[in-house]
């Protein structure tokens, strides 16, 4: 019986202590505050391929951390500091470029796709239900009357 | 919508000859370009301090036209572009400014790159490479071409060439 409650509590503390074992995710380093990936996180690193400045370990995305720091430490907003990097390098830098301009279609053409999808679907259902009334107004009463008492007899 | 297939090449095919017309992708465009450049200031590495005093950088009004290069000692296209530079300050420092600004690197490897090449134009030291942030650059090396009136004049992404200097010198003469 003792050894049956040892299992049962063994069972009931692994998951316990197998979460404690894992790192908790996306945990920033402790050198900086946790806004400062939250902001890096919308900037592009500029020499990476696809990373964000608060991925990224180019010594140019460490550098960009450190003005975010120092820039929140001066009580900037996100966006004067998001502002402040658009200066330097433009809406590129930006992750989510903003609606505005060229960019403005990156945004518009889902739903663009959308409507010329839906256009699309309309235009074929129309034709068929056209195709299908003209096909009808070509029967005979006689034939309709026979195809009546066709289905009728089933 | 097949009906209007020709509308639709001639939409595809207007989309690729746009997307082929972009210029030379060494020459890409950025913000500062146009613009005053950011001044600043910043230790000169030692080997030129006799001649250049302690610090050095962009200020607000130039002797002459500058161009800003930006390097590091670990960058390989750095080590083919370093000769063709100095060979270009020999010949043009009356007329321009060769300006190195080491970045993202150790102070004893930049003078180590320094040495090995006999570099002659100066160069200063941010070894966080906020200058490099503050032009905006995406890489080394990079060079901005700066006119004597302080305004960017370009933004050229990797090696130099011959060429491009002689271009980029045109572009600075008055």
């Amino acid at each position: 019986m003792k050894r049956m409650r040892g299992w049962l509590l063994g069972l009931v503390l692994s998951p316990l202590l197998g979460a404690l074992a894992q790192p908790v995710p996306n945990t920033p380093p402790p050198d900086f505050p946790p806004q400062v990936f939250e902001i890096a996180r919308e900037l592009r690193c500029p020499v990476c391929q696809g990373e964000s400045a608060a991925e990224s370990n180019a010594g140019i995305a460490l550098e960009m951390r450190r003005i975010i720091a120092e820039q929140l430490e001066q009580g900037k907003s996100p966006a004067e500091i998001k502002q402040f990097f658009v200066e330097r390098y433009g809406d590129w830098i930006l992750f989510e470029p903003p609606a505005r301009g060229l960019t403005l279609w990156v945004w518009l053409s889902p739903l663009l796709g959308l409507l010329l999808l839906g256009y699309g679907l309309w235009r074929h259902q129309a034709r068929a239900k056209a195709l299908a009334q003209a096909q009808a107004e070509g029967v005979s009463e006689e034939e309709i009357a026979r195809l009546e008492a066709e289905l009728d007899r089933r | 919508m097949l009906r209007f297939w020709p509308v639709w090449v001639l939409l595809l095919g207007g989309l690729l000859f746009w997307g082929l017309q972009r210029p030379d992708p060494e020459v890409l465009g950025s913000v500062r370009v146009g613009r005053p450049a950011p001044t600043f200031s910043l230790p000169v590495l030692a080997p030129y301090r006799d001649r250049f005093g302690p610090e050095l950088g962009v200020g607000e009004t130039l002797e002459k036209p500058v161009f800003l290069n930006i390097w590091a000692s670990w960058c390989i296209p750095c080590r083919t572009e370093a000769p063709l530079l100095e060979s270009f300050y020999r010949r043009y420092q009356d007329q321009v400014l060769v300006l190195g600004v080491n970045v993202q690197d150790r102070e004893e490897e930049a003078l180590k790159f320094i040495a090995q090449y006999g570099l002659s134009f100066p160069s200063v030291y941010d070894a966080r490479g906020r200058i490099g942030i503050e032009y905006g650059y995406t890489g080394v090396p990079e060079t901005f071409i700066i006119s004597k009136e302080r305004k960017v004049l370009a933004r050229h992404i990797g090696e130099l060439s011959e060429s491009k200097l002689q271009e980029y010198l045109q572009q600075v003469r008055p």
